[in-house]
């Protein structure tokens, strides 16, 4: 199966120079890493070594390092260093399965497969990544209603756009990364959202409207 | 004054987080290796007199004998370094810092559980005690998102506690229990901040960055 298209994959707060994290689109574990330079990447999570995760390894200045012999690789995904072999000049064979990556609007998107042109959003304020242990279409369905959008049920808007990625984990888990837009927001009123969000996890799960 | 003995076994979580609280309180102990696995030398006369639950660790300071991990690093921290910040002196910041040492006994103590079932094959359903694990660490990734967006980064106020240090190793060592940190955003930061108190070590399973 091709997964195609452009994913956001976290809030870019959440990924600090230097660091790096693992996400997962539609069962494609990918990590995503920020070099101490402030530019993200997206990559396959897969030491071409022994298959290790990558994001379970560590940034060293604008090289990722795998946790389990230490191979480096440049941004390019280029391995630059085999530590047990220090003398070695590396084979430019020995790369990373890269992906498109671009932060717009707080988030930082992967782009896969044939994924065509990137994202332009506009800027916004993290508000919080919540994990659903639901189906996209499901969350999809309660996420108007719990930032007040349908007018029908729960409390009203807080502000005027929250702009929500949506990140399709896979059948049965979804990630949703909460913006607001619009200009300068109370860290009240982003706490006040943060909570809506939290609930519309729990609600979402449970099957228990909010 | 006498050094406190502390009965010790490297690969145990709660004797690595009385070596970890030690450390960074700088107070001296005097380790006494105890060969849990394979030898089962906490099961011995000697060691069930100390503690008949036959658990680690048993700290012995003169005729006290203290096996709550708990009440240990409290014990530590009052008596060899009481003007310590990571001992609040502020009544409300030391009682928020106790709720989350409660919290971390007994809501966060399944993924102790889950660590042995999984790892060194313990009675349990391994499940089960997942999923509480999971649900635990989510409650605490709720409450560092919230705190963070009030500009706070430990889970007791803005500075670290002996609740921070407390609660680190359930989420650091959470891959030994096939749990990843993929889900806990604000969680991998607060993690990243622990890391960065004075003293900080590592046990075997958390990876040393430096």
């Amino acid at each position: 199966m091709s997964v195609d298209g452009w994913f956001p994959v976290a809030l870019s707060g959440m990924i600090a120079p230097g660091t790096s994290a693992g996400v997962v689109v539609q069962g494609i574990e990918i990590v995503v890493w920020r070099d101490t330079s402030g530019r993200a990447h997206a990559w396959e999570d897969r030491c071409p070594h022994r298959g290790m995760k990558m994001s379970f390894g560590f940034v060293r200045g604008d090289h990722i390092a795998c946790l389990y012999h230490g191979w480096e690789y440049d941004t390019a995904g280029q391995c630059r260093k085999i530590p047990a072999h220090p003398e070695l000049e590396v084979p430019k064979t020995i790369c990373m399965t890269t992906y498109g990556c671009v932060e717009t609007g707080g988030m930082i998107w992967a782009g896969l497969g044939d994924a065509g042109h990137a994202p332009v959003t506009p800027d916004a304020i993290a508000v919080r990544s919540v994990y659903v242990d639901a189906a996209q279409g499901a969350v999809l369905s309660a996420l108007p209603g719990a930032f007040g959008a349908t007018g029908q049920r729960g409390a009203a808007p807080l502000i005027d756009r929250v702009l929500v990625g949506v990140q399709p984990v896979g059948p049965d888990h979804t990630a949703l990364h909460v913006t607001a837009a619009g200009g300068a927001v109370a860290a009240s009123t982003l706490i006040s959202l943060a909570r809506r969000a939290t609930v519309l996890r729990d609600s979402v799960e449970t099957g228990v409207p909010a | 004054m006498t050094v406190p003995r502390l009965y010790n076994y490297d690969l145990d979580e709660d004797c690595y987080r009385v070596r970890l609280i030690a450390g960074c309180l700088g107070v001296p102990l005097t380790l006494h290796g105890i060969d849990m696995f394979p030898g089962r030398e906490h099961l011995t006369p000697e060691m069930l007199a100390l503690n008949p639950q036959g658990r680690l660790p048993v700290l012995q300071d003169g005729d006290l004998v203290l096996v709550q991990p708990a009440a240990i690093v409290l014990h530590l921290a009052e008596t060899g370094a009481r003007d310590h910040a990571l001992l609040p002196a502020d009544a409300v910041t030391r009682a928020r810092m106790m709720d989350w040492i409660a919290f971390a006994v007994r809501d966060l103590g399944v993924a102790a559980q889950a660590r042995l079932c999984s790892m060194l094959g313990a009675p349990g359903d391994l499940r089960a005690l997942q999923a509480a694990a999971r649900r635990a660490l989510r409650i605490m990734d709720d409450h560092l998102t919230l705190r963070g967006i009030a500009g706070e980064g430990y889970v007791a106020g803005p500075a670290p506690t002996l609740a921070d240090l407390f609660l680190f190793p359930a989420f650091a060592l959470s891959r030994d229990y096939g749990i990843d940190h993929d889900e806990f955003p604000a969680l991998r930061l607060w993690a990243r901040r622990v890391r960065t108190i004075p003293g900080f070590r590592v046990m075997p399973g958390i990876p040393d960055y430096h």
